[in-house]
């Protein structure tokens, strides 16, 4: 795993004791709110409904055991026991004082980490696969390449007051975990032809308001290049993107407005103009990062283990786990584990301080002390040996941590909504949690198969509901909370933006619409491979719509 | 966000949050700000509204409250209720919350 160097270490110090001042003086009158605001917001600190809010930056999705146990303890000590995970792979706290701000970063600086690029419009924190560098699909390691830009992008000056926010996810592996086509820049490693391992740079995808699924704007861009060329990205979205309207300012509008092929070419000009300059990466400083991130030791495995066969033929539970949430290792003889943060009935993404102490525990005893963040608000074990899922298990079991829903029905993105959030129309969590009961019953979730619900209580679309297989949209339909639902969206390789299935309906008919269109696919399917997506794919969406609308 | 509802002669109370942590807070007749609702101020036109708003603006220029604002509600029994269900969520926390409480 990374490790911070002295520069790093006192960049993040400084910024702990630049923000103290500012919160001081924000406390003691010396500083507006209106001037504050922006100084918060660059700190990740927000105002939301009942309290301040504030967004750490997992880098990448990966934590050490250290840095969970840290999170845990900063939970109990500033927040309310708790904490979020994110659709971001960061964490929020939802329950932090302002005058508490600047030691709960201090605290964070300890075990190297911050809330830097964590809101404003800045490049965000870099996202990436969650089974980086685990994957047995996998090209290459991208939390290399997310390190690297990580690097060049934190306190960027050119970047740091750009017309909007800016995400950048990379995937390593050709099947998309990281949703890298609906984000701002998607970075997707490739080989070419000669062997040589590229990127196959997206751009302009985006969901919000707006949504768009990213264009190619290059096949192949060589390692070396991967600065220059982003930068000439941004420098061409600095200038031309719009400042006039804020629902214009995103960089997938300006691609859609003056189209691909004008992006391409102003790009191009601008990397041919810089790409041999300072921005060109020396193989001896990618091989630098490259080996902070090198494989854990690894024992050499053979067959199936004993523990792992046994435990599948004679107890049903560890099975019904190990076949949803296990996938499969690059490693011989090794599992990455999903830890289900979704248990039937509790809010998506969050986990008590006393969870958060367990994994970390389990990930040192199991995992190489390595744990990540999925954008689907869950945790992973990357590198646990099969012998030990049983044990695991077992453990996982007594912190309620072992729900075998993972790509179930169940396993629901939702935002905070409006429980937490001010900008929200709608809440997401209880309409997700009311959801989530009806397919408990773990026979009938099986059957169903892979079926990715998400859910936002606002346009903004942090739920990612674009791009669910059902996407659910809160929206206030005079003064009452309505919600639209979306079918076909997919965020993998074969990205999908969700067709709008009819009127906006309540609470509790979009609860029993959820369970129509469920049992419409149970009836349309061709057999029990095919997924909902497939189905819906194949028959289009009027006989779902019927089903919906003939009862609702 | 939800768009707020025109305000003229109805009930109406003051709320915003608190600058050190945060709580959402109602004024109270006393000028002061409380964490509970049924303390507030209820006033019943635009002009006594306005007049309540403005001692809350001022107060935070004081910097003792962040953003603050009226919002409609029910007071015919006590405590009174917000109309917007929103303004319900802030009163009285996540509908969600199985949180042991601060």
């Amino acid at each position: 795993m990374y490790q911070y160097d002295q520069i790093d270490q006192t960049l993040v110090d400084e910024r702990v004791a630049q923000f103290r001042d500012q919160v001081a003086r924000r406390l003691s009158g010396e500083i507006s709110e209106d001037e504050f605001k922006p100084l918060r917001l660059q700190n990740g600190l927000y105002l939301q409904l009942h309290a301040y809010m504030l967004r750490i930056a997992i880098p990448y999705g990966t934590l050490s055991a250290r840095q969970l146990r840290g999170l845990a303890q900063i939970g109990c000590k500033y927040d309310r026991g708790w904490g979020h995970f994110t659709t971001r792979q960061n964490l929020q706290y939802n329950w932090i004082r302002l005058e508490d701000t600047a030691d709960a970063l201090a605290d964070l600086a300890k075990i190297q980490m911050h809330a830097i690029q964590t809101s404003g419009n800045c490049i965000r924190n870099t996202t990436t696969d969650q089974f980086a560098g685990a994957a047995y699909d996998e090209i290459e390691d991208p939390r290399v390449w997310c390190e690297i830009i990580r690097q060049w992008s934190t306190f960027h000056p050119e970047f740091s007051f750009l017309p909007r926010k800016f995400k950048i996810a990379v995937t390593g592996s050709p099947n998309d975990r990281a949703a890298v086509r609906v984000h701002d820049i998607g970075l997707r490693m490739h080989k070419n032809a000669t062997g040589e391992t590229g990127f196959e740079v997206i751009v302009g995808g985006g969901l919000g308001r707006t949504p768009f699924i990213g264009k190619t704007i290059r096949d192949f861009l060589p390692r070396q290049d991967l600065l220059s060329y982003l930068e000439a990205i941004l420098r061409v979205y600095n200038q031309f993107g719009r400042r006039d309207n804020i629902y214009k300012a995103r960089i997938k509008i300006l691609v859609h407005e003056i189209g691909i092929d004008t992006m391409r070419e102003k790009v191009e000009e601008e990397f041919t103009a810089t790409k041999d300059g300072a921005l060109k990466l020396p193989q001896e400083a990618i091989d630098q990062i490259a080996a902070q991130f090198a494989p854990p030791a690894f024992e050499k495995l053979g067959g199936v283990a004993a523990e792992y066969a046994n435990a599948f033929r004679t107890d049903f539970e560890f099975g019904l786990w190990a076949r949803r949430n296990t996938f499969k290792h690059k490693q011989p003889g090794y599992s990455i584990v999903t830890i289900s943060l979704k248990k039937e009935g509790e809010a998506p993404g969050d986990a008590k301080a006393e969870q958060m102490t367990a994994v970390a525990d389990l990930a040192e005893r199991y995992s190489f002390g390595e744990i990540r963040v999925t954008h689907e608000q869950n945790l992973v074990l990357p590198h646990v040996k099969q012998a030990d899922l049983p044990a695991l298990f077992r453990a996982l079991k007594a912190y309620d941590l072992a729900t075998p829903n993972v790509g179930l029905a169940s396993d629901i993105i939702a935002c905070p909504g409006l429980d937490y959030c001010a900008l929200a129309n709608a809440r997401s969590i209880p309409v997700a949690q009311q959801i989530a009961l009806r397919f408990k019953n773990w026979e009938r979730a099986h059957d169903i198969g892979e079926l990715k619900i998400k859910i936002s209580g606002c346009i903004n679309a942090c739920g990612h509901h674009h791009v669910g297989h059902i996407g659910i949209l809160g929206v206030d339909k005079a003064g009452e909370e309505f919600y639209q639902i979306t079918l076909g969206g997919s965020a993998d390789d074969q990205a999908a933006i969700g067709d709008l299935i009819g009127p906006s309906l309540n609470v509790r008919d979009t609860v029993e619409a959820i369970d129509t269109l469920v049992e419409a696919y149970l009836r349309l399917r061709k057999s029990s491979d095919e997924r909902f997506l497939d189905t819906y794919r194949r028959v289009g969406l009027a006989p779902f719509k019927e089903a919906v609308y003939a009862v609702a | 966000m939800a768009k707020a509802p025109k305000l003229d002669s109805q009930p109406q109370v003051v709320t915003a949050n608190d600058l050190k942590s945060g709580d959402v807070v109602y004024l109270t007749k006393v000028a002061s700000w409380s964490r509970r609702i049924a303390d507030a101020s209820v006033v019943a036109n635009v002009e006594a509204g306005a007049a309540l708003l403005a001692i809350a603006e001022a107060q935070a220029k004081m910097n003792i409250v962040v953003a603050p604002y009226l919002i409609p509600v029910d007071a015919s029994s006590m405590p009174p209720k917000p109309i917007q269900y929103r303004e319900v969520i802030r009163a009285d926390g996540p509908t969600t919350e199985t949180r042991p409480a601060a």
